[in-house]
């Protein structure tokens, strides 16, 4: 048993655990930009294996249309019913197509898509590859002279990458759709004028915002999910711990990168 | 993880989410008959408040924080495009913040924290036999376990949510202050916001808290599958919750459409 | 003859795979039943059906001549307050010693503090651990665990006991010890017990009557001599440990 240690004298203990956080925090970091590194490295077309690739573009992005499509679905149709006290009292029923679509497109769809994305597929590869490293098979790779990164990791965030763009496509249309059809119940208002009046206002830009967006979140979803998974230690406890880790620092990291885009896009 | 990835079809997909439903409403029907029926643990509800409060707050501080400031940057440039005034900006975000933004996208992040820590915290107690342990010592696992912990989070989710509104009400006015040189006093515009707006809001926060807990809860308990089992109950805990925050806030924002106003007196 | 007080009829259960396919048992009161057989066979999963953990596919089970079976979630937790378990991989609470066995006094009865501490202390005499009411589970060893198991399984003087494998990974002395420990609450209380064992030469000691399972089915249900002597080949290489055989 070692010596108790010398206790912090209480002015300090705020700033200790403010340090604490920081160093912390700048470990994260540290770690999550020498996995981009290590990826970036190995992005060359012959390092990177097809199948696998594929298999996870698979797993990942087709299998998460239909949570992905109902939740942009209802976010349109919610976009249409906040926006509507406003457009009935200023008159502006000509706006509700831009109103409602507007924001989705360039903001709550790819926010939300990134959250459930990160719950979904994240927490899921957080799980894959933390098992994979308390039972050791991420050694067995190396121990067979293959690269875990190159093999395990690069494919997975390729992968997670291009599935969020493809899934903000799909979100982005199926919002719209969501918004037309509650329009149209709710309010009376006719597709088309919805269709004309989204149209008139929402410019490209406003689209390749949100799919610049939605690819950034899924840069963050890749790099925190594979990194909390390699950095698992301790058997089974270990594995739940790390997955609780990453879901929380990806929705962390997502915000912050959706702050950062807000700011550099416009 | 095979049996966890067969490929579904939309129907078999619809099949599932009625049957998750049904067994989400089951533990909801249980949980409130032992809320008024039950066993209480001295303390234990106040210890879950205090495990909910100290593990999200700092979070969803920083979370809202951005939010506001990302919604109100990005209103600012719409509005900057459309009528260059800028003196109802305040009033807008502050009904649109209450009635609805505050609760709906700050459950959010909250379920992504809480929501994945009640789902590890049972479920490992379910894969280590705990639960069934439990059983035989005279106490059910939703009396013991889901009970205080769903108190906990309506009572202390409300709470944080309403914390997080603040919050993002003072990011937006820093962000409508700074970047679009709007009077603090011309932002701090009460005119929009009316008592069915309060309602509404602070109805979203508690049956949003319900939500999460009740949710991650019975993923936590139908747990199966060693430490990996773990890892997939947080990921569909996050989901789960995710999606049923914005089904029921579809639900409460319809109804409330027609028959709480949104125009109207405070 | 006093009907059984455990009866399980035509048991049926599966996870995928078939395990139990028509396992019949008969438990008389105040017995101490072995259930023995190879590895990953349905011991553990019949145990459980026993104790209401699990919902059979097909067949009843009785308890004090009701069918647990068919009740709800509230009758089924009535039974269960007639039924102690010790589990495999003991299942202690994040707690310590002394709320993990106080556990089942606190939820079934409103003694007082005082009463609970006497409680609990006797038991700890009892599993050869005094004095240990502060420690925590996990930093015990795994015999000293599932003694803190029995305790719990045991303070509430449950009318059933059921012990799923006791002594797995024990050495030999604790092994004896522990079986003692079964056979002397037993004696003691007038329970009636179910113990899972590999160790079949330990429980044979101790066992009144024995059954064993094989290939989804209860291929013997003796007395613990019959079990001995047992011509049945699947029976005599169990009992005899020898490689050769229908296992």
């Amino acid at each position: 048993m070692s010596a108790a240690p010398a206790k912090t004298p209480r002015w300090l203990l705020l700033p200790a655990k403010l340090g604490t956080f920081i160093m912390l925090m700048a470990k994260q970091v540290g770690g999550l930009s020498i996995l981009a590194g290590k990826v970036l490295r190995r992005l060359t077309p012959g390092q990177i294996d097809r199948h696998e690739l594929f298999r996870n573009m698979n797993r990942m992005g087709v299998r998460s249309v239909p949570i992905i499509a109902a939740t942009a679905a209802f976010t349109g149709g919610i976009m249409v019913i906040q926006a509507a006290p406003f457009v009935e009292q200023v008159q502006a029923t000509s706006f509700i197509g831009w109103a409602a679509t507007f924001t989705t497109i360039r903001e709550l769809g790819p926010l939300l898509i990134g959250l459930i994305f990160n719950g979904r597929v994240g927490a899921n590869n957080t799980a894959e590859l933390g098992t994979m490293m308390v039972t050791d098979q991420i050694d067995a790779l190396r121990a067979l002279a293959i690269d875990p990164i190159a093999y395990l990791v690069v494919p997975r965030c390729l992968a997670m990458v291009s599935m969020m763009v493809l899934l903000c496509v799909i979100g982005d249309a199926v919002a719209i759709g969501g918004a037309m059809l509650t329009a149209d119940m709710l309010l009376d208002i006719d597709p088309r004028v919805f269709w004309a009046s989204a149209m008139e206002r929402l410019e490209p830009w406003d689209f390749w915002v949100g799919l610049v967006k939605s690819g950034l979140f899924g840069i963050m979803i890749a790099l925190t999910s594979c990194y909390y998974g390699l950095q698992t230690r301790g058997g089974a406890p270990g594995v739940g711990r790390s997955v609780n880790a990453s879901v929380v620092a990806a929705a962390a990291g997502i915000f912050i990168m959706d702050y950062l885009s807000t700011f550099i896009l416009d | 993880m095979s049996a966890r990835s067969q490929d579904v079809g939309i129907l078999e997909a619809a099949k599932n989410v009625l049957k998750d439903t049904r067994a989400v409403w089951r533990v909801f029907t249980k949980t409130i008959y032992f809320l008024f029926r039950g066993k209480r643990e001295k303390g234990e509800i106040a210890r879950q408040m205090f495990h909910v409060g100290n593990e999200s707050l700092f979070f969803m501080c920083i979370t809202m924080a951005f939010i506001g400031a990302i919604i109100t940057f990005q209103t600012g440039l719409q509005s900057k495009k459309l009528l260059p005034d800028f003196s109802l900006m305040g009033a807008t975000y502050l009904k649109l913040l209450v009635r609805d933004l505050a609760a709906s996208v700050g459950a959010l992040p909250l379920a992504t924290r809480v929501g994945a820590g009640i789902a590890a915290e049972i479920g490992s107690m379910v894969v280590t036999d705990q639960v069934d342990a439990l059983r035989m010592c005279a106490a059910d696992p939703i009396d013991y376990l889901v009970v205080p912990r769903f108190v906990a989070c309506v009572i202390m989710g409300t709470v944080i949510l309403i914390i997080g509104g603040f919050v993002a009400y003072g990011s937006g006015m820093l962000v409508a202050v700074v970047s679009f040189d709007v009077n603090p006093h011309t932002f701090n515009n009460f005119m929009y916001l009316n008592l069915g707006d309060v309602a509404m809001g602070f109805l979203k926060c508690v049956v949003y808290g319900a939500a999460i807990a009740i949710v991650s809860a019975q993923r936590g308990l139908a747990t199966f599958g060693g430490s990996e089992g773990v890892g997939w109950a947080t990921t569909e805990a996050v989901v789960g919750s995710c999606f049923a925050i914005i089904v029921l806030n579809l639900i409460i924002s319809t109804v409330g459409y027609f028959l709480v106003p949104g125009v109207g007196p405070l | 003859m006093l009907p059984p007080l455990i009866r399980l009829e035509n048991i049926h259960k599966g996870f995928g795979t078939p395990i139990l396919e028509g396992v019949d048992v008969d438990v008389p009161e105040s017995c101490i039943y072995a259930l023995i057989g190879m590895g990953a066979v349905g011991k553990s999963v019949l145990l459980k059906i026993v104790a209401g953990l699990i919902e059979p596919e097909q067949g009843k089970v009785f308890i004090h001549g009701e069918d647990i079976t068919v009740m709800n979630h509230l009758e089924l937790a009535e039974v269960r307050k007639k039924i102690g378990m010790l589990f495999q991989n003991y299942a202690l609470f994040d707690k310590n010693v002394y709320e993990n066995i106080a556990f089942p006094l606190r939820r079934l009865f409103d003694l007082s503090e005082e009463e609970i501490q006497e409680r609990v202390a006797e038991r700890l005499e009892r599993v050869a651990l005094p004095g240990t009411e502060e420690r925590i589970p996990q930093s015990m060893s795994g015999g000293q665990k599932k003694r803190i198991g029995v305790a719990r399984a045991t303070i509430a003087k449950p009318p059933i006991v059921l012990y799923d494998e006791p002594t797995a990974g024990l050495d030999p002395v604790t092994s004896q010890k522990i079986y003692d420990l079964v056979r002397e609450e037993q004696r003691a209380t007038g329970a009636t017990v179910m113990v899972i064992s590999s160790d079949v030469a330990g429980v044979l000691t101790i066992a009144d009557r024995v059954g064993m399972l094989h290939a989804g089915k209860l291929v013997f249900d003796g007395t613990a001599d019959e079990a001995k002597t047992s011509t049945l080949p699947e029976v005599r290489q169990f009992v005899h440990g020898l490689l050769e055989g229908p296992l």
